[in-house]
C-alpha cells in the first residue's frame, strides 16, 4: 500500500501544492485520533532551526552587507544606503549576465527537452542494448562539472579534438578557437551544460512515458497515426507535467550556473560568458567589493524566487 | 513508442539512436585518450606520485558522509512531524523551509565566510558540511513528507492502541518503511555533496581539507598546465563515480527521478 507512493516513477505531478488539499482534509478528519494528539513541533525543530537558522541568517546578513561599502575585512565599513543597488542597475555587466542567463535558459531547456524526449521515445521502442545507451547518456550527470571542465577546455581549444574532428569530416574551414572568441564561448558553455544534464531530462521523460497506456498508442496506430504523429498528439501532451517540472529546474539551474563558466572560461572572454553566479563570486571574493556583491546576491535571490513562483503558478493554473 | 515491426525501421531507429549518443560518449573518450597521450601510463604514475590524491578522496568522503548523516537524521524526524503529528501553523513552517529550495549557494558566500572566520571554522570540514546540509534538507523533507503521507494512518493508530509512544512509532514504523525513499535521498545528497565545487573553493584552502572537485585545478597549477596529467587526474576522480553509478544504477536513476518530480 505504501508502494504507490514509494515508486517515484508513479508520480508525475511536480507540484507539492496540488496534493495539499486532500492531505489537509485527511488531517482534519484524523486530528482528534491517536497520534495527532502528540505535538510534532519537537520533531521538526531540529531541521527547521538548522535550515532556517543557516539560510535566513545568511540572507539577513547579506541584506545588511548590501547597504555597506566594505572590503570584507576592514573594521569600519561605510553605510551607503541603497547606493549599491543603484550601481547594480547602471552596471552593463549586470545586464549582460541577465541576457546570458535568459539565452542560456531558453537554449539549454529547448535543446535538452528535444534530445531528452527523443532519447526516451527511442528507448521505449524495441531497440537493442537499451541499457548501454542509458548508461552513456546518464554518466555525465554523475560526473562533477569540475572534473570535466579541464577536459572541455582542451577539447574546444584551438588545437583541441573538436577542431581535429571538424577537419577529418571535411569541415576544417569551421575550425576556430571556440573558447577564445566572444561569439562562440557562450554556445560552448551551453553545449557543455546540455551534455551534463540531458541524462536527467531523459530519465524523467522515460519514467513519465511508462505511465502512458500502451492501448492508447495502439488505438492511435490502428487509426493510422504514424509514430511521429502519435508522439506529438498523445505522448507529448501526456508528459506535460514533467516538462513543466523540468522548466522550473532549468530556470533555477540557469540562475545558479557557476561551475562550468567559471572553470571553462572564467566568465570571459570580455564577459561573454559571465553569469550572475560567476559575477557575484568575482566581485565578492577576488575584488573584495563585498557590499556590491551582496546587493547582486539579493537581486539573484529575488529573481530565483520569482522565477520559481512564476513557473509554479503557471503549472497549477493550467492543470 | 515507434513502430518496429519491419526490419528496416528497426535498423533506422538503432542508427538514429547510435548517432545521437556519440556526442555524449565523445568527451569521455577524449578524456581517456588525452590522459594516455605523451607518457602513456606514466601520466597516471606522475599524478599518483604527488601523493595528495588519497587525501582529497578522504576529504570528499568525510564531507559527503557528514552531510548524509545530518540530512538523513533531520529529514526523517521532520518528515514524521510534518506528516503525522499535530503542529499548529504547520504549513507556515513547511513553506519557510521550502523557500530555501531555490537558493543559489553563491548568495550565502559572504555571510558564511565572515561567520566561519569569526568562529574559527574557516578551512574546516564543517564550513562546507553545514551549508551543504542546510541546502539539501528542504528538498529531502519535501520528498520524504509526501512519502510518509502515503503510509496509512490506521497503521499508526493501531500502534498507538498497542501503547507505542511517538518515539517508538518513529523507530519501528517510519524508519523501516521509508527505506526506499531514504536510499533516493542518500544518493541525491551524495551527488550534491561530492560534486559541489563553489563551497570547497571558497572555504577549503589546504590539501589537508580540500575535496576532489578541487583536484583538477590543483594539478593545473602543479603541472603548469600539462594537459595530459590534468586529464589523468580527471580520469582518476571520474572512475569511482562511474563505478558507483554502474553498481547502483537503479538507485541513482530513482534518486534523481524522485528528486526532480516531487
Amino acid at each position: 500500500m505504501t508502494r504507490t507512493a514509494a515508486d517515484p516513477a508513479v508520480r508525475s505531478s511536480p507540484k507539492p501544492g496540488s496534493r495539499r488539499a486532500p492531505a489537509g482534509r485527511a488531517a482534519a478528519r484524523t486530528r482528534r485520533r491517536g497520534l495527532r494528539r502528540s505535538s510534532g513541533l519537537p520533531w521538526i525543530l531540529p531541521a527547521f532551526i538548522f535550515v532556517v537558522g543557516t539560510v535566513y541568517y545568511c540572507i539577513g546578513y547579506t541584506g545588511y552587507i548590501s547597504t555597506l561599502s566594505w572590503d570584507g575585512v576592514s573594521p569600519t565599513p561605510q553605510h551607503v544606503g541603497l547606493a549599491n543597488y543603484a550601481q547594480v542597475f547602471h552596471d552593463p555587466v549586470f545586464w549582460d549576465t541577465i541576457r546570458h542567463t535568459v539565452v542560456f535558459f531558453a537554449v539549454t531547456f529547448t535543446v535538452q527537452t528535444a534530445i531528452g524526449f527523443s532519447f526516451a521515445a527511442l528507448l521505449h521502442s524495441k531497440v537493442r542494448l537499451p541499457n548501454l545507451y542509458k548508461v552513456i547518456i546518464f554518466i555525465p550527470v554523475v560526473l562533477a562539472p569540475a572534473t570535466m571542465a579541464p577536459i572541455f577546455r582542451q577539447i574546444f581549444s584551438a588545437t583541441g579534438q573538436f577542431n581535429t574532428i571538424l577537419e577529418h569530416i571535411g569541415l576544417g574551414a569551421l575550425a576556430q578557437p571556440w573558447l577564445a572568441q566572444s561569439s562562440t564561448a557562450l554556445p560552448v558553455i551551453m553545449a557543455i551544460t546540455v551534455w551534463e544534464w540531458t541524462g536527467v531530462t531523459f530519465i524523467l521523460y522515460f519514467a513519465a512515458m511508462t505511465q502512458i497506456e500502451p492501448e492508447i498508442l495502439e488505438a492511435a496506430r490502428i487509426d493510422g497515426a504514424s509514430g511521429v504523429t502519435a508522439l506529438a498528439r498523445i505522448v507529448w501532451p501526456a508528459v506535460r507535467g514533467t516538462t513543466i517540472a523540468l522548466g522550473m529546474l532549468s530556470v533555477i539551474g540557469a540562475l545558479k550556473t557557476f561551475d562550468v563558466p567559471y572553470l571553462v572560461t572564467t566568465g570571459g572572454p570580455n564577459f561573454a560568458t559571465e553569469f550572475l553566479g560567476t559575477f557575484i563570486y568575482r566581485v565578492s571574493i577576488p575584488q573584495a567589493e563585498v557590499g556590491y556583491g551582496a546587493a547582486l546576491s539579493i537581486m539573484l535571490l529575488i529573481l530565483a524566487l520569482g522565477g520559481a513562483l512564476a513557473f509554479g503558478l503557471r503549472g497549477t493554473r493550467r492543470s | 513508442m515507434f513502430e518496429t515491426r519491419r526490419l528496416s525501421s528497426k535498423i533506422v531507429l538503432q542508427l538514429v539512436l547510435t548517432i545521437m549518443v556519440i556526442p555524449y560518449l565523445f568527451p569521455l573518450i577524449a578524456m581517456v585518450q588525452e590522459s594516455l597521450a605523451g607518457q602513456g601510463a606514466g601520466n597516471y604514475k606522475a599524478v599518483w606520485a604527488v601523493g595528495v590524491v588519497p587525501e582529497f578522496f578522504r576529504n570528499s568522503a568525510i564531507i559527503a558522509a557528514g552531510v548524509i548523516v545530518i540530512v538523513y537524521c533531520l529529514t526523517m524526524l521532520a518528515a514524521f512531524g510534518f506528516s503525522k503529528l499535530h503542529i499548529r501553523g504547520r504549513e507556515i513552517y513547511f513553506w519557510m523551509m521550502l523557500a530555501a529550495l531555490t537558493l543559489p549557494e553563491v548568495v550565502l558566500l559572504t555571510p558564511l565566510f565572515s561567520t566561519a572566520t569569526r568562529l574559527g571554522m574557516y578551512n574546516t570540514y564543517f564550513s562546507v558540511m553545514i551549508p551543504l546540509a542546510a541546502l539539501q534538507i528542504p528538498f529531502a523533507v519535501l520528498l520524504t513528507r509526501s512519502f510518509v503521507n502515503g503510509i496509512p494512518d490506521e497503521l499508526f493508530d493501531a500502534a498507538r492502541v498497542d501503547g507505542a509512544s511517538a518515539a517508538r512509532i518513529f523507530w519501528s514504523i517510519i524508519i523501516p518503511l521509508t527505506r526506499p525513499m531514504a536510499a533516493a535521498i542518500i544518493i541525491l545528497t551524495l551527488i550534491g555533496a561530492w560534486n559541489d565545487y563553489l563551497l570547497p573553493l571558497v572555504f577549503l584552502q589546504t590539501p589537508a581539507t580540500q575535496t576532489i572537485t578541487l583536484l583538477p585545478s590543483f594539478f593545473v597549477s602543479q603541472f603548469s598546465d600539462d594537459q595530459t596529467k590534468v586529464a589523468a587526474a580527471s580520469v582518476i576522480t571520474a572512475i569511482p563515480e562511474i563505478i558507483a553509478y554502474l553498481c547502483l544504477q537503479r538507485l541513482f536513476e530513482r534518486g534523481l527521478t524522485a528528486g526532480a518530480l516531487k
